[in-house]
C-alpha cells in the first residue's frame, strides 16, 4: 500500500520541480556530432525512465484486471481475460464510499485552509520581508524532510489530552495542511514571482483599491495558475496520505485501499492502479492547463 | 497654495537615507521633474507622495491639506511606474476603468470617461486589447490614461520612458507634454535624463542624496547652476585646477580669468573651475591664451566637440566650436584656448592642487 502513497508522492515532487526550474531554453550544441550524441542520450534515459515506471504498472494492471491465476500470467495469457470486477466490485463496499466522501471533504478542506493561510503569508512575505523569504521556504520544505511517522509520533504524544479534537474526522485537515505545505507554498511562490506583485499592488492601491479589492481584482486572477496548481497538489497529497489516517483511526479512502488490499489482493491493487491512473490524469490535466502562462482569458464586460 | 508640498520629508530605509529634508513645492498646472543620479531619492520622493512609503519625519500636503496619514488608498493621486504596470488579465478598457470603478462611479460614465481618455493617449481602437498584445510605449500610454482617469489631483510619473526604446521615448515625452497641458495637471516627473528633465518641465528640480540642490526653470539651472554637483551633473564640464586672485578674478595657469563666481571664494584658495565647452573658444597657436594640441575633432552636426590637451596644466579639455569653424582643425594643430568666465563655477578642491610644468608621475 505504501506504493500509493510514494508514487503519489513521486508525481509531486516531479511537479513541483518541474515548476520551479521552468522551461529554460535549451542550448543548441555546435558540432553536429555533439548534436547527434546530446540527442541519442536523453532519448535513452527517457526510454528507460519510461520502462522504470509503466512496467510496474503494467504488472499492476495484469495483476488486478485480468482474471487468470498467477502463476500463469506469462507471454501467452497477455490478452486474455481482462475485466474490471475487481474495481467495480470494491465501488459496491459501504467502506469505498465513505472513505471516498470523507477525503473529498478533507481534500476541500485542506485546500481551503493552505490556500487561505499560505496566500496572505507568501504575499506579505514577498512585499513586506522579502528577505525572510528563504527562510519560509525552508519552514515550509521541513515537513518533507522529517518523516510523517514524526508527526504520528508526536500525534501519539497528545492523543490522550486532545481526544476532544482528534475525535472529529476533520481533525485530519491541519494535519495535511502540514503535509502539503512544501508543494504548495513552492507553487504559489513561483506564482507571485512570475508576476510584479509589488506594481500592481502599488498600481491598484494608487486607483483606490483597499487591500481586499486588491487581492481580488489585481493579485488573484494573475496568480490563478499557481492557485490552482497549489490546490491540486494539495488534494494530491490528501488522497495519498495513509500513515496519519491510520493512527488515527480515520476511514479514509487510502486507509479503506490499505484494508480492502489486504481482503481483496486483486480489487485492492486494481483500487490502487486506479488511483494512480487518477492521479497522473489530474496532473496532466493540471500542466496542461496551466501551461498557457499569460494569456490572459478574454472577459466579455467591455 | 501650491498643489504639492514636501516639508522637510526624512525618508531612512535601515542605515540608508533615501530622503534628507527634502522640501519641494509645485505649483498648480506646474511640470516639474526632478531630476538626479540613480539612487538619489526620486522615487521615494513619488512614493511617499503617492503614500505607498510613509515618511519618518515631515510632511506632505496638497492643495493646503495636510495628507502625510492617508494611506495611499485614499490619495487622490494618480502615478505611472517606471516598470509595466498595468493589470495583465484585464484589457485596456478595463485597465484604465479600474480606478473609476474602485471609486462606485455610476457604469454610463464610466465607459465615457474611459473612451475620452483612450481618445486622449490616442488609443481608442485599442480598447479590447490585452497589456501583452501592445508595445512598450502603448503600455505606458494606456497607463498613463489609467492614471488621468481618476481626476487626480496630482500626476506623478515615475521614470516613465526609462523602458523604452530612445526613437518612442522621445515622441512619448512630447506626447506626455501636450497631454499634461491639456488637462492642466500638475505633474511631478522623475527622470535620471537630464535631457528629458530639460526638454519637457516648466522647473527641473536636481536631487543629490536625498535633497534638493537647485529648483529652476532649464535655463537657469544650466547656465546658473547653483552648485558644482548641478553643474556637472547638468551638461558637461571642463575642470580646470585654479586659484582664486581677487573678488571676481582666478588664475588658471598664469592666464587670469574674470568669473563672478569666485566672490564667495577667500583669495588664495585652491579650486577647480568648471568651464562648458561652449565657453571655451580656440585661436591659432600664436595667439595669447592657454597653449594646447588638438586631440580629437568629433563632428555632431551643427557644432563640433574638439578636444585640446592644454601644455601647462596637462588636461584634456573639450570646447564646442561651431563646425564650419572647426572644418579648418586637425588633429596634432596647435591652438591657443580662451576662457568665458561669466558661467563658470568655482569649487573648493578637495586637496589643493599643484600646479606642475610636468605631468604628475603615474600613481
Ligand atoms: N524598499 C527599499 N528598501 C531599502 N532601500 C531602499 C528601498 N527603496 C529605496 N531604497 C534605497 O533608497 C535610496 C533611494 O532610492 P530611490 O528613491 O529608488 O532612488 P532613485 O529613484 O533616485 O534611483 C537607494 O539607495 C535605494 O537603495
Ligand atoms: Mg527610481
Amino acid at each position: 500500500m505504501a506504493f500509493v502513497e510514494n508514487s503519489v508522492g513521486a508525481y509531486a515532487t516531479m511537479y513541483a520541480f518541474a515548476d520551479s526550474e521552468g522551461d529554460r531554453p535549451t542550448t543548441p550544441t555546435p558540432a553536429s556530432r555533439a548534436k547527434r550524441f546530446g540527442r541519442i542520450v536523453p532519448v535513452t534515459i527517457m526510454v528507460l525512465c519510461g520502462l522504470f515506471f509503466t512496467l510496474p504498472l503494467l504488472a499492476m494492471a495484469r495483476f488486478s484486471l485480468q482474471n487468470v491465476p498467477m502463476i500463469h500470467l506469462g507471454w501467452s495469457t497477455l490478452f486474455k481475460k481482462w475485466s474490471f470486477s475487481g474495481i467495480t466490485r470494491a465501488f459496491g463496499e459501504q467502506g469505498f464510499r465513505d472513505g471516498l466522501k470523507l477525503s473529498s471533504v478533507l481534500a476541500v478542506g485542506t485546500v481551503v485552509l493552505t490556500l487561505g493561510l499560505l496566500l496572505p503569508t507568501a504575499l506579505w512575505v514577498h512585499l513586506r520581508v522579502p528577505k525572510a523569504r528563504a527562510f519560509i521556504e525552508f519552514l515550509t520544505v521541513l515537513p518533507y524532510v522529517i518523516p510523517p511517522i514524526a508527526l504520528v509520533a508526536g500525534i501519539r504524544v497528545i492523543k490522550p489530552h486532545a481526544r476532544w479534537f482528534l475525535n472529529s474526522d476533520l481533525s485530519l485537515i491541519p494535519f495535511y495542511v502540514v503535509l502539503a505545505l512544501p508543494f504548495t507554498f513552492r507553487a504559489l511562490d513561483a506564482g507571485i514571482r512570475a508576476i510584479d506583485v509589488k506594481t500592481l499592488v502599488d498600481a491598484s492601491r494608487g486607483l483606490g483599491a483597499g487591500w481586499v479589492t486588491t487581492m481580488r481584482r489585481a493579485l488573484i486572477p494573475n496568480l490563478r495558475t499557481a492557485i490552482i496548481s497549489s490546490a491540486f497538489l494539495t488534494a494530491t497529497v490528501v488522497l495519498g496520505e495513509f500513515t496519519i489516517a491510520q493512527v488515527l483511526l480515520k476511514r479514509t479512502l487510502p486507509q479503506f485501499m490499505a484494508e480492502y488490499q489486504s481482503r481483496e489482493g486483486q480489487g485492492g491493487m486494481g483500487l490502487a492502479l486506479l488511483a494512480i491512473v487518477a492521479t497522473t490524469t489530474l496532473l496532466a490535466i493540471l500542466t496542461l492547463a496551466t501551461r498557457k502562462r499569460g494569456q490572459a482569458q478574454p472577459i466579455s464586460r467591455f | 497654495m501650491s498643489a504639492l508640498t514636501f516639508n522637510s520629508v526624512r525618508k531612512t530605509f535601515g542605515p540608508i537615507v533615501a530622503l534628507e529634508g527634502l522640501d519641494l513645492a509645485v505649483q498648480p498646472g506646474e511640470l516639474i521633474s526632478l531630476l538626479g543620479p540613480s539612487g538619489c531619492g526620486k522615487t521615494t520622493a513619488l512614493r511617499v507622495a503617492a503614500g505607498f512609503e510613509k515618511a519618518d519625519s515631515g510632511s506632505v500636503s496638497v492643495n493646503g491639506v495636510d495628507i502625510t496619514n492617508k494611506p495611499a488608498h485614499k490619495r487622490n493621486m494618480g502615478m505611472v511606474f517606471q516598470s509595466y504596470s498595468l493589470f495583465p488579465n484585464l484589457t485596456v478598457a478595463l485597465n484604465v476603468d479600474f480606478g473609476l470603478r474602485t471609486r462606485g462611479i455610476a457604469s454610463a460614465t464610466r465607459a465615457k470617461r474611459v473612451a475620452e481618455m483612450l481618445e486622449l493617449v490616442q488609443l481608442g481602437d485599442l480598447a479590447r486589447r490585452y497589456p501583452h498584445q501592445l508595445s512598450g510605449g502603448q503600455q505606458q500610454r494606456v497607463a498613463l490614461a489609467r492614471a488621468l482617469a481618476i481626476q487626480p489631483e496630482v500626476l506623478l510619473l515615475d521614470e516613465p520612458l526609462s523602458a523604452l526604446d530612445a526613437k518612442v521615448r522621445l515622441s512619448l515625452r512630447d506626447e506626455i507634454r501636450r497631454i499634461q497641458t491639456t488637462v492642466g495637471i500638475t505633474t511631478l516627473l522623475v527622470t535620471h535624463d537630464q535631457e528629458e528633465a530639460l526638454g519637457i518641465a516648466d522647473r527641473v528640480g536636481v536631487m543629490s542624496s536625498g535633497r534638493l540642490e537647485q529648483l529652476a526653470s532649464p535655463n537657469e539651472v544650466y547656465s546658473n547652476p547653483a552648485s558644482a554637483f548641478v553643474a556637472r551633473f547638468v551638461g558637461s564640464m571642463n575642470e580646470l585646477p585654479a586659484v582664486v586672485r581677487g573678488a571676481d578674478a582666478v588664475d588658471v595657469a598664469g592666464e587670469t580669468i574674470i568669473t563672478p563666481s569666485a566672490r564667495t571664494q577667500i583669495p588664495g584658495t585652491s579650486i577647480l573651475l568648471l568651464v562648458r565647452p561652449e565657453d571655451l573658444t580656440l585661436a591659432p597657436g600664436t595667439e595669447p591664451g592657454l597653449q594646447g594640441t588638438v586631440t580629437s575633432c568629433t563632428f555632431q552636426g551643427a557644432a563640433t566637440v574638439v578636444g585640446v590637451r592644454l601644455d601647462v596644466l596637462d588636461v584634456l579639455v573639450n570646447a564646442h566650436v561651431g563646425s564650419s569653424v572647426a572644418g579648418d582643425l586637425v588633429p596634432g594643430q596647435r591652438v591657443s584656448v580662451r576662457i568665458d568666465g561669466t558661467r563658470a563655477v568655482c569649487e573648493v578642491a578637495a586637496a589643493p592642487i599643484e600646479m606642475t610644468e610636468e605631468p604628475a608621475p603615474a600613481a
